[in-house]
């Protein structure tokens, strides 16, 4: 089991609620989000700045 | 007089260079008033977390954070208790003479103040915490060995029957850092509390027990321009008396688990179903197998209804307060889509964070100071609109046909 800080943009929702979804979603192709936070939201392109951490409960393989 | 109590949440995100409660404990004192202007006042180990020093608030509780995340999102219950029977993981990183301090403060808390706190286990590995800062100016951090933590954590569980779990893990001495000496004195972001969260986050994740986090460090040389707000730190050889207060009565979370499903869009086959993703494997193929996987609305709510009989659930919460450039945490999230829910956003109280309700397009109140946000929630309570005891009263609108 590893811990990883991911960062990443998701699109803004309509409500809060739709963002928490999406924001897990996208948290959750890297591994099971374990806290997170919108740091910043870029107005203009309508995108939420997200930081948090993953954990990943195997080693990825290697390609 | 039967009224509805008046339940409180209180935010401070811990390692976001918070201004008021990004030290040490140092909101505590913003606790301790709204509590008493609450019936309830529910948060978490970083606002009530002052190392040697605390407060016992009677009506407060201690959630961590993740379970406060869980909390706000409906899907786990808290369920006040008299005393918890608590547990301490001690780093094997730590050196001797650090882990006897530390099982000295546990000695002074069990006879001093009467704590319930029965075994230790040292770490069958260094937990080799490492830390960072992000883009975003927050801290964060990773441990390098999380199964050592966690086979800890399982093994006071079931040998010991603990109901509550104290981590203490060796922390990078900083000496010397730009960031630990602006920590010093009242600036900056707390290097350590994003690694802090790491680590009881697994745990709670893990074994949804109460959990709390006490980094172990070397003891710093004096620094005459100490800040107050930093001072709880440097006045003892731990910073554990907090945790271990705090969790002697830290509520035990509870679940209305259906089949499978612990949250009601799990029910319903929504997207936070997806949560439950694990390893890369969708939760949902191995819900298939269980038992009663598909329960439905009625069967969810008469299930919850039993727990909600004694437990408190986000639909009790009536304010939130939270600093406003960090309304972008999931519990606000969570709880901005609850219409019973006042969002009190506090304007002084500076963050790393931009993540301002406008910015999120979050209905909140904005008040530029605690005192000012304790006013509103005196005024929630007696029934009164704030917009009436401004100078300004807007005329009343009238829908379009």
């Amino acid at each position: 089991m590893t811990t990883h800080f991911i960062s990443a943009e998701v699109d803004l929702h309509d409500t809060a609620e739709e963002l928490h979804s999406a924001i897990e979603i996208e948290l959750q192709k890297h591994g099971e989000p374990l806290r997170w936070a919108v740091t910043d939201v870029d107005v203009d392109r309508q995108k939420a700045v997200v930081e948090g951490y993953v954990l990943v409960e195997a080693s990825p393989a290697i390609a | 007089m039967n009224r509805r109590p008046l339940t409180v949440v209180l935010i401070v995100p811990t390692g976001v260079g918070a201004s008021i409660g990004g030290f040490a404990g140092d909101a505590l004192p913003v606790a301790r008033a709204i509590a008493q202007v609450s019936d309830t006042l529910i948060t978490h180990p970083n606002v009530l977390n002052g190392a040697q020093l605390y407060w016992p608030i009677p009506n407060a509780l201690y959630v961590e954070g993740y379970a406060l995340d869980k909390f706000a999102a409906g899907c786990w219950g808290l369920q006040p208790v008299h005393q918890n029977r608590i547990g301490l993981i001690l780093d094997a990183g730590i050196e001797p003479d650090l882990q006897l301090r530390h099982l000295q403060a546990v000695d002074a808390a069990r006879a001093t103040l009467g704590l319930n706190i029965t075994d230790w286990v040292l770490t069958d590995r260094p937990l080799q915490v490492e830390l960072r800062i992000s883009q975003s100016g927050a801290s964060w951090g990773t441990i390098g060995n999380p199964d050592s933590l966690l086979r800890a954590a399982e093994k006071l569980i079931k040998q010991a029957r603990v109901e509550a779990i104290a981590v203490v893990a060796r922390f990078p001495d900083d000496e010397g850092s730009l960031a630990l000496e602006n920590y010093r004195r009242g600036k900056g972001v707390d290097p350590l509390a994003g690694a802090e969260a790491v680590i009881s986050h697994l745990v709670v994740r893990t074994f949804k027990i109460p959990c709390a986090h006490a980094p172990a460090l070397s003891a710093l040389p004096l620094d005459p321009h100490l800040s107050p707000r930093s001072a709880a730190e440097e006045i003892g050889y731990t910073f554990l008396p907090c945790v271990l207060a705090g969790l002697s009565k830290a509520p035990q979370f509870v679940t209305p688990t259906v089949g499978h499903a612990s949250c009601l869009s799990q029910v319903l086959g929504g997207q936070d179903a997806r949560t439950q993703v694990l390893g890369g494997q969708d939760a949902r193929t191995q819900l298939l197998g269980g038992q009663d996987a598909h329960p439905t609305r009625e069967q969810f709510y008469a299930n919850r209804r039993d727990f909600e009989s004694q437990d408190l659930w986000a639909d009790r919460v009536d304010a939130v307060v939270i600093p406003a450039t960090a309304c972008g945490g999931s519990a606000i999230l969570s709880l901005s889509g609850r219409s019973s829910v006042q969002i009190i956003a506090v304007g002084d109280n500076k963050t790393q964070m931009q993540a301002t309700p406008e910015k999120l397009g979050i209905k909140a109140l904005q008040v530029n100071s605690y005192l000012e946000a304790i006013g509103v929630l005196v005024a929630k309570r007696a029934g009164i609109s704030p917009a009436s005891l401004g100078a300004d009263i807007s005329s009343l609108r009238r829908l379009p046909d």
